[in-house]
């Protein structure tokens, strides 16, 4: 019996030890999404939140930019098309904030839309805060049939009386509502009254006690007759309840086109947002080659670049599934870290100077960090079909930057 | 309270509750006031757990069929919500409603049934949608379904028929689901305008409040043909959802007459 007791204390023990090592899982699971998701379908870049600390009622901006990858995976529902369907949403635990207004390239997103492959929209989302604590707060587009894509994340610590939020607007027929509270009277109200109806009902049946005992031995005494338990005033009490029950729905129908006499069916349906303008192409790659080094976590793209423009380009950064390698030669010093950040600041080497305008060279860029491993982009190697894409940005000696998506076969190594 | 038990009445031997056998299983109790407090005792006790019993299994039944269409009040339609919500609500009324008629000839089965799920419903809605996700409760606020749980008991009572209770009970359950509703539902149906864009104040919460796994266009509401029809496809609606409704409550009264024949249940009582 002691060894029982030893080997449960032993395990509780082993129990409370592991939950001691783990991390507090406070995000969105971002990780779990499987890596051609990540980094073929909606490439986000330049994604800002701000303020990170903010108030009760302060308003929160999540704002930044998207390309519907032109690598989209053919077995994922597709976000444009006669059957397609996005929805920009915002990565919360929940209402903690509220929504009040939300955009693509200028256009409300209270509906749903689509969006075009390839091309460049610019967002932004304005939360207004709800609940105090931290949160992650990213951009996401849901895409029907295949599901939300998670942008980027920052956190956001909201301080304050949860007890001061107020969600006031104005309906068109000139009513100053709370959200908060609005209608919630007017439903306890009709709630209590039918349950009151209830109480009158069931009291009737169950005035004299005990009810159910006795009426069950008469009903298996009487048979087929057992319908005689039920009296003369029962049937009377039923009518009457039967024609108060009809009157009141008729009579709480009507005082409700009285009290509310404009109202409008549930809305739904698309909106159309047009793609920003395009821009002119300075960088035109081929990718030859692609090769995933699995133990050394190491990303190695062999490119064909040339350069249209009228002054010398060189690669800055690549963004493949949410994560930034940066070329330190070229944009070191400007990227200011956070921790948790989805960064490599001298995660990108490349192999040549800065090209030349007109010149077509063939350049050998890697994209080495560890966050290949953390961010579980690795399993890129068990996609069905073993393709990436990703943005590379390149920069001119004017520090201007021109971003082009890249995207093909992908082939690990494993030794 | 005064008991409805025959106290003045002599016994007559050998029948009922006083045949022998009856006497075997119960001599515990030596006298009627012992009986009686016994019998009060069970309906003190049978009552409150079918009621928890009820409201459990309704609710659970009721996320699992209706879900999001009854959870949210940017759902609740005048085409899919009157329709698919007394079509799958009916099944728990139906059932009850056979084993308190058959067994104790008592017509509260219905209205017992949709009052349990109501009681659990809002327990669900405070408790999980409002304190748990942190949604505001006039959002998420149980629709009622009281008043027309009674209507079917009562023309049980008063036809004696199932068939009459299902022709006419449930197809006014299905039919004025909407109506009865209306009270609660019309202050969300306000217009209001937003960012250029008309909507009403349910969908401008619905836009509001962030449910993440939510996105606008998963919402099956509206969707559906009977556009020639104007403006009247409510009441078209609530006609058909009165006629699938019957249809449901025959086929789960045919399975209460089946569970209620079941000699475990008898064994029980």
């Amino acid at each position: 019996m002691w060894k029982l007791k030893t080997k449960s204390l032993l395990c509780l023990m082993a129990s409370l030890f592991v939950f001691c090592l783990s991390d507090l899982a406070l995000a969105h699971g971002e990780r779990a999404q499987q890596a051609g998701l990540r980094t073929r379908t909606i490439q986000w870049f330049d994604t800002e939140v701000f303020p990170r600390d903010a108030k009760i009622n302060d308003i929160v901006t999540v704002k930044g930019k998207f390309i519907p990858s032109k690598w989209w995976p053919k077995h994922m529902a597709q976000p444009d098309g006669l059957e397609g369907a996005a929805y920009l949403n915002v990565g919360v635990p929940g209402p903690v904030f509220v929504r009040v207004d939300s955009r693509v390239n200028g256009v409300p997103m209270i509906r749903s839309t689509t969006f075009e492959k390839g091309r460049e929209y610019e967002y932004e989302i304005k939360l207004k805060a709800r609940r105090p604590g931290k949160y992650h707060v990213h951009p996401v587009i849901s895409i029907r049939d295949a599901g939300p894509i998670i942008g980027p994340a920052y956190w956001v610590e909201v301080t304050g009386d949860p007890a001061n939020f107020e969600n006031k607007i104005e309906t068109l027929t000139g009513q100053i509502i709370d959200l908060e509270t609005w209608g919630m009277n007017n439903t306890i109200f009709w709630h209590s009254f039918w349950f009151l109806v209830f109480l009158a009902w069931v009291g009737y049946w169950f005035r004299k006690l005990p009810v159910l005992m006795p009426r069950y031995k008469k009903v298996m005494v009487l048979g087929d007759d057992a319908d005689q338990i039920i009296e003369f005033k029962d049937m009377i009490v039923g009518g009457v309840f039967f024609v108060f029950i009809l009157t009141s729905i008729g009579g709480s129908y009507l005082w409700a086109q009285n009290e509310y006499p404009i109202t409008i069916p549930l809305q739904t349906g698309e909106v159309e947002v047009i793609p920003l303008p395009e821009r002119p192409v300075i960088a035109d790659v081929k990718v030859n080659k692609a090769r995933y080094r699995i133990p050394g976590r190491s990303f190695k793209l062999d490119l064909t670049v040339t350069n249209h423009g009228e002054s010398p380009i060189q690669v800055g950064a690549f963004y493949i599934g949410g994560i930034r390698f940066m070329n330190p030669k070229i944009i070191g010093g400007t990227v200011k870290e956070e921790k948790g950040d989805l960064i490599a600041p001298d995660g990108l080497t490349v192999d040549t100077p800065a090209i030349p305008p007109g010149e077509t060279r063939d350049i050998v860029v890697f994209a080495d960090d560890a966050l290949w491993e953390t961010y579980r982009l690795t399993s890129l190697v068990y996609d069905p079909d073993s393709r990436f894409a990703g943005l590379l940005m390149f920069y001119d000696e004017e520090g201007n930057r021109y971003i082009k998506e890249i995207g093909g076969g992908m082939v690990p190594v494993f030794t | 309270m005064s008991s409805s038990y025959p106290q003045n009445e002599t016994p007559e031997k050998g029948a009922g509750i006083f045949s022998s056998e009856v006497r075997e299983a119960t001599s515990a109790l030596t006298s009627i006031e012992q009986q009686i407090k016994a019998y009060k005792t069970i309906d003190f006790a049978t009552v409150p757990a079918l009621f928890l019993l009820f409201g459990g299994v309704s609710v659970f039944l009721f996320a699992l069929t209706v879900g999001d269409w009854d959870f949210w009040m940017d759902w609740r339609d005048r085409r899919w919500w009157p329709l698919v919500t007394p079509f799958s609500l009916i099944l728990l009324p139906a059932v009850l409603g056979v084993f308190m008629w058959n067994m104790f000839r008592l017509p509260i089965g219905a209205t017992f049934a949709v009052a349990s799920f109501l009681v659990a419903s809002w327990i669900s809605r405070v408790m999980n949608f409002q304190n748990f996700a942190g949604f505001p409760l006039n959002f998420v606020s149980p629709s009622t379904w009281i008043g027309l749980g009674v209507l079917i008991d009562i023309v049980l009572l008063l036809s004696k028929s199932w068939f009459a209770a299902g022709f006419i009970g449930a197809f006014l359950f299905g039919l004025l689901s909407y109506t009865i509703n209306w009270p609660i539902f019309a202050p969300y149906r306000l217009p209001v305008e937003y960012n250029d864009t008309m909507v009403s104040v349910a969908d401008l919460m619905g836009y509001m409040y962030i449910r993440t796994a939510i996105p606008e266009y998963v919402r099956i509401i509206e969707e559906s043909t009977l556009r020639t029809f104007g403006e009247a496809v409510t009441p078209l609606t609530a006609v058909f959802a009165g006629f699938v409704t019957i249809l449901h409550y025959y086929l789960w009264v045919w399975v209460g007459h089946k569970v209620v024949r079941s000699g475990w249940i008898r064994k029980v009582i």
